[in-house]
């Protein structure tokens, strides 16, 4: 036990005293800042910035005007909603650029028209031309001649739009007026009660969405890049022929669960300085989201986090070792770190069903899953907490897994680390895990 | 007392035999001698002295038990594979590996400083190993195998890649620690080095032992059948010389193999008589022939 504990607090020493550490430690929030934040903000911000330019080609100027009403409408709903958004992220001081919407209507429904609208929205002129004729309402089809055909929130909003202002004014044509027809369109909220969490201030799913995106981003992360240490600590070890001293001194197994320790805690620091300086950033500026997200952090979220992270690491980090004691340089420890990599994308590729419905059968499996489970039952416990029996089954799980593994890659490396020059080959690992 | 008694040790590596049924033993204060071609199974019998390996049959004595890792602190081992870790500073790895020896750490570290300083390179204690040279990186490698003052030091190839003065630095070291009464077992293949330093030896080749014991009694059955000459004229008349087996002129001197029965005196009236003679010794054979001959022999 002397052996594992100076071993991992040379591991724990020589990696926190380093720079790389520093500069992980420092680079990575923002990584995740720019991974989780950065393509909404990027749609978001395309989408809303400057005045956007439509025609309405129809012959019933009446209809024209519904859509030009509807639209503008929309328009301003979704500029606050940005700003009220902005107000809570952290660019608090930069004021949301104002876009506008502007809307034509035409009552020209030539095919010489179209051609000219079309050109003009070619030429950039025009965003968008919303062709309503006759033809087409009776189609309940209308065609919209745009260059941003992919963009599909933009689409969306426009489509509802259109819907609710043709509906109005088939109304209005009905002998509606104006206040019945509002009655009848008045957006009704659904207002979501977290059953989990429970009375009031509860987690606004939004925010659970986002929250658990950012964790389970960042659970990844770390598996990856603590296994990848550990893998890369082998390697060096047996590159630098250390190996060879050490063994006549301690035993692999204790170097393994040395070095696995060590890289270990190194994750916990790492963690631990994120969240403290996380905690002083939001008390310090009144995090204007803070009341949602509390009702979203909860204990038992956080201790999770951690028994996760932990059940993940060890399993993972046991392979990379394995991985790292079989190769000889660093491109044979890419190429066969592949292996071991394959598993954990796996599991992100389940985080996004198991975020939207938690109790899917491909949630169910990939929290059962021992390789997938770490990431996936996480998932879960943070959107919608399972049964019990569930966790624990998934827990025991993933340690029996573990104890086999640290079986069986502790095999592999012993062999593995006394091995130089060729890299082996399936059959030869086999054999190594059949010596006595 | 034995330090370290081999028993019918056996090691395969698939259908590879690397070490053969092999038996000897090193008396405790001796300097041993483990020599063999490359690739004759020596560092994979002494991996199997310090359980880096576990012999296939046999059985191994470590310091007058059955092995036991416990033991492991009382041996110092410098492997021929040298290494360190390359971003460690020498104090701080010198003190790490005699912590995992046994030491505490404060005792380690003083241990570290005063060898350093013995073997004149305490000013280097601060710096990363990856900022020393090939010959102080082996000298950082041989403190560690001493740091914790083993009574069984195991050296394979101690002096590859070392300078004269720093060879006998460590040879002066080794020599020291042998008048303490320490087991020094030599890995090598360079015979010279060995021959000058070890009381016992033993020759293997395929994983077999072909010569083992005392140096004295290994060399005595090749006799002192070996003249060195040095002399100014002609060395014409060793040519075809029923007298000489063989020669071998270096310039300076002729080393001589002297024909069965062939007596020296009579070599020597024959060269007085054509040169002049500055030097004329009868020798024993070196152990690089016996060596050259016994392996020769046996991969025959």
């Amino acid at each position: 036990m002397r052996n594992v504990f100076l071993i991992a607090k040379r591991e724990y020493l020589e990696r926190v005293r380093s720079k790389s550490f520093l500069i992980m430690t420092l680079l990575i929030p923002f990584l995740m800042a720019a991974l989780t934040l950065g393509p909404g903000l990027l749609a978001m911000r395309l989408m809303k910035q400057g005045t956007k330019h439509f025609v309405v080609v129809t012959s019933r100027p009446s209809v024209g005007e519904a859509i030009k009403a509807r639209l503008t409408e929309t328009q301003e709903r979704e500029t606050k909603k940005a700003t009220e958004l902005k107000a809570n992220s952290m660019e608090r001081s930069e004021s949301t650029p104002s876009s506008q919407v502007t809307v034509d209507v035409d009552t020209n429904t030539s095919t010489d028209e179209r051609a000219a609208l079309t050109v003009k929205v070619r030429n950039k002129e025009l965003d968008g031309v919303i062709w309503a004729t006759d033809d087409a309402l009776a189609a309940n089809k209308l065609p919209y001649i745009t260059l941003d055909v992919s963009s599909f929130i933009q689409t969306t909003i426009l489509q509802e739009s259109v819907s609710e202002a043709l509906h109005r004014e088939s109304l209005r044509t009905k002998g509606l007026n104006t206040t019945e027809i509002d009655a009848v369109f008045k957006r009704v909220e659904l207002d979501p009660q977290n059953a989990k969490a429970g009375g009031p201030g509860a987690a606004n799913p939004q925010v659970t969405f986002i929250a658990s995106f950012v964790m389970v981003m960042i659970l990844y992360i770390s598996l990856l890049l603590y296994g990848i240490n550990v893998m890369r600590s082998v390697l060096e070890e047996k590159t630098s022929r250390i190996m060879e001293v050490m063994l006549s001194i301690a035993k692999p197994k204790e170097m393994m669960a040395g070095k696995i320790l060590g890289v270990g805690s190194v994750g916990l620091t790492q963690f631990a300085i994120w969240g403290a300086t996380a905690s002083v950033f939001t008390g310090a500026s009144a995090f204007a989201a803070r009341d949602q997200l509390k009702g979203f952090f909860s204990p038992m979220l956080l201790i999770s986090f951690a028994v996760f992270f932990l059940l993940g690491y060890a399993l993972y980090s046991t392979m990379y070792a394995a991985v790292g004691a079989m190769v000889n340089s660093e491109q044979e420890a890419q190429q066969a770190s592949f292996l071991v990599i394959m598993p954990i994308v796996a599991a992100i590729a389940m985080a996004f069903p198991a975020l939207q419905s938690p109790n899917s059968a491909v949630a169910f499996w990939g929290s059962m899953v021992p390789f997938t489970s770490p990431i996936v039952m996480f998932i879960r416990i943070a959107v919608q907490q399972p049964p019990w029996w569930q966790i624990g089954l998934s827990i025991a799980i993933n340690l029996a897994t573990t104890y086999g593994l640290v079986l069986l890659c502790a095999r592999i490396y012993r062999v593995g680390v006394l091995m130089y020059g060729k890299k082996p080959t399936l059959p030869e690992i086999i054999k190594w895990l059949r010596y006595s | 007392m034995n330090t370290i008694e081999l028993n019918k040790v056996r090691k395969t590596y698939d259908h590879f035999v690397a070490v053969d049924d092999l038996s000897f033993n090193i008396e405790q204060g001796a300097v041993f001698g483990l020599l063999g071609p490359n690739g004759a199974g020596k560092t994979s019998t002494i991996r199997m002295m310090i359980g880096i390996t576990a012999p296939d049959s046999g059985s191994i004595n470590l310091l007058g038990k059955p092995f036991d890792r416990k033991s492991l602190h009382k041996v110092g081992y410098l492997p021929e594979e040298r290494g360190l870790y390359k971003k460690m500073k020498i104090g701080d790895q010198l003190t790490f590996l005699g912590e995992l020896h046994g030491l505490e750490k404060n005792v380690a570290r003083q241990k570290a400083i005063s060898w350093c300083e013995r073997l004149e390179i305490a000013d280097w204690l601060p710096k990363k190993v990856e900022e020393l040279s090939k010959g102080m990186q082996q000298k950082i490698q041989f403190i560690a195998a001493l740091l914790h003052d083993p009574d069984f030091i195991i050296m394979d190839e101690p002096f590859f890649g070392l300078d004269p003065v720093n060879a006998g630095l460590l040879k002066d070291v080794l020599l020291d620690l042998k008048k303490q009464g320490k087991t020094i077992l030599f890995s090598s293949h360079r015979m010279d080095q060995v021959e000058k330093l070890c009381d016992a030896i033993c020759l293997i080749n395929h994983g077999k032992p072909v010569l083992a014991g005392n140096l004295k009694d290994v060399k005595a059955p090749y006799g002192k059948n070996n003249v060195q000459i040095e002399y100014e004229g002609d060395g014409a008349f060793l040519d075809h010389n029923p007298l000489v087996k063989a020669y071998n002129n270096y310039g300076n001197y002729v080393e001589v193999k002297l024909a069965p029965g062939a007596d020296a005196q009579e070599l020597l009236r024959q060269v007085a008589a054509r040169s002049r003679v500055t030097r004329f010794e009868v020798m024993e054979p070196s152990l690089e022939e016996i060596f050259i001959e016994v392996v020769g022999k046996t991969n025959a």
